[in-house]
């Protein structure tokens, strides 16, 4: 699991997609940051961390579309699945080094809350519990994202489903207003992802919104894992 | 070394492999022939542990694969039939990513030195695989195969797409490479499994049609014992005389090769040797013997004969059905 995560990591920053999808997330987060701090106050600072999430999504599709998808159109699962390492031990290691970018690109957006840190006071705690959320929405959907990147030889198709099913989460709260069925509604307030990382973004830290990301992120993680052991089979 | 029994893989109703069986003994280099879409590739690839088999079992050692997937996995260096490089690293990262994948012991840098200078890649060492050649690159998918020293390798098609020169330097490693490992080789040229291995399998249509070394394969399939001969004297004597041998089925003449010399295929019965009788006819009639040899058939017959049989078999089998 270490060498793949290794390799991973070291393939995300030895081609552009590292760099980009970092410094893409970066210039978004960072324009949106200069225009709230512009027109309103840096007391405004938890707010655009709030809202932080949204651009974190744009980045999970490109991390992940290639994590499977490229490994099996080059071939190179041969020498993964031959090797002495179970398939959970490459999931994994494909994961993790989709969450470390993802990691490093939050770490960077904690500049802005740095450099108002030294000219106004800052809740440290909301702004730390925002990307935590962060970090734990992002892995959620990092996995469902290497889950599909693990259904096609295409990193396209991949990349596009993705952000489907990320837009799907980002707008399922306001599906479930619309809903008149009580059923319904409830099911699609439980799967969303707005409601449980919310509380994140106010500083508080919701033990039930963790163990549902971390749910989330080793169901589709097992999923990837009987998808590759399946394709033995077929 | 490696037991292959019963092994049946189907994909959706299409059946790629039938009920094959062989056994690997320790040390020897068995080549898989057949044509195209034979299946020798899918069971290289159930043997290593990519595909898994509908039916049958595989076990390496005594060791199945599906007990003890990663203690089979380890003693098997796999070359598939492309190789498995990340053309974005280079050499040494790969293989140095290898290395920690198959969780080779051995101490690292010497050993994966000592396997460059054995496939010949010292030279694109740091270079990015994604700039190689297909020849360096087919070597540095071996190279990969040989890190950690399986005491198996499996080699689907090794010297596809190399130049006659590279051909050769290959073949000459997987010979080497036999000394002290047991091999298993795929191709679809007759002339390298002839050249490489000590016993061949031929597969083809999913079913293993023929199974032993080179020569008693080509033997084998010429069922009876066939000479050509070349004697000089007058066709219609020559041709009474030796149709007196001793467990003769038929002569053939086959006309006036030199003046006054004429060639013949002389049948024996299943079995028979005739040669020491067809000498002792010769020297009694003063007829001298101008070539003589046997007519077994090529590799490359026996190869078109088993694969053509078959597939007249199957048609008639569908047909029938």
């Amino acid at each position: 699991m270490r060498a793949i995560f290794k390799r991973e990591l070291r393939s995300y920053f030895s081609s552009p997609i590292g760099y980009v999808c970092v410094a893409v997330l970066l210039a978004l987060f960072g324009f949106y940051y200069a225009m709230v701090m512009n027109s309103r106050s840096s007391s405004y600072i938890t707010s655009v961390y709030g809202t932080m999430f949204i651009w974190c999504m744009m980045i999970v599709p490109i991390l992940t579309m290639r994590s499977m998808s490229e490994d099996r159109r080059n071939k190179t699962d041969q020498a993964l699945l031959t090797a002495p390492v179970g398939v959970t031990g490459i999931v994994m290691g494909k994961f993790l080094a989709c969450v470390s970018v993802f990691g490093i690109a939050l770490l960077g957006s904690l500049l802005p809350a740095l450099v108002i840190s030294f000219v106004s006071s800052l809740n440290w705690v909301t702004v730390l519990g925002t990307v935590f959320g962060a970090l734990l929405y992002g892995g959620a959907m990092i996995s469902i994202g290497v889950f599909i990147s693990s259904l096609t030889q295409s990193q396209i198709i991949s990349a596009i489903g993705t952000f489907a099913a990320s837009m799907f989460l980002l707008i399922v709260d306001q599906l479930s207003g619309s809903v008149s069925n009580a059923v319904i509604a409830k099911l699609i307030g439980w799967i969303s992802f707005n409601s449980r990382y919310t509380p994140f973004t106010t500083g508080v830290f919701n033990v039930s919104s963790i163990v549902f990301f971390l749910s989330v992120a080793a169901v589709f993680l097992f999923f990837t894992a009987r998808r590759l052991e399946s394709r033995r089979w077929n | 070394m490696i037991e292959v029994k019963d092994l049946t893989k189907r994909y959706g109703s299409k059946t790629v492999l039938s009920h094959v069986s062989f056994t690997v003994e320790e040390g020897t280099i068995l080549g898989f022939l057949g044509p195209n879409g034979a299946g020798k590739s899918t069971t290289m690839n159930i043997i290593t542990g990519y595909l898994s088999a509908s039916g049958g079992e595989v076990t390496v050692d005594g060791q199945n694969i599906l007990d003890y997937p990663n203690e089979v996995k380890k003693k098997i260096g796999y070359l598939p039939e492309l190789p498995p490089l990340y053309l974005d690293m280079t050499v040494k990262e790969y293989l140095n990513f290898m290395y920690e994948l198959k969780k080779v012991s051995l101490p690292r840098e010497k050993h994966i030195k000592e396997i460059c200078a054995l496939v010949k890649i010292e030279d694109v060492y740091s270079r990015l695989i994604g700039n190689l050649s297909k020849g360096y690159r087919q070597r540095v998918g071996i190279a990969q195969a040989l890190l950690g020293n399986p005491p198996v390798l499996i080699l689907d098609e090794p010297t596809v797409g190399l130049d006659p020169k590279q051909i050769i330097e290959i073949r000459n490693l997987i010979k080497k490479l036999g000394d002290n490992h047991t091999v298993i080789l795929s191709s679809h040229i007759l002339s390298e499994v002839q050249a490489v291995c000590e016993r061949i399998l031929v597969i083809n249509q999913g079913r293993i049609v023929a199974d032993g070394s080179p020569d008693t394969l080509s033997h084998q399939m010429t069922g009876n014992h066939k000479l050509l001969v070349r004697l000089e004297g007058r066709e219609t004597e020559l041709k009474q005389g030796l149709k007196t041998l001793h467990k003769v089925k038929e002569v053939q003449p086959l006309g006036e090769k030199e003046p006054g010399v004429f060639e013949f295929t002389v049948e024996g019965e299943p079995g028979a040797d005739l040669r020491r009788d067809l000498f002792a006819l010769a020297s009694r009639k003063g007829w001298p013997i101008l070539s003589l040899r046997t007519n077994d058939l090529t590799l490359e017959e026996v190869f078109l004969r088993l694969t053509d049989g078959q597939a007249a078999a199957a048609q008639k089998e569908g047909e029938s059905a």
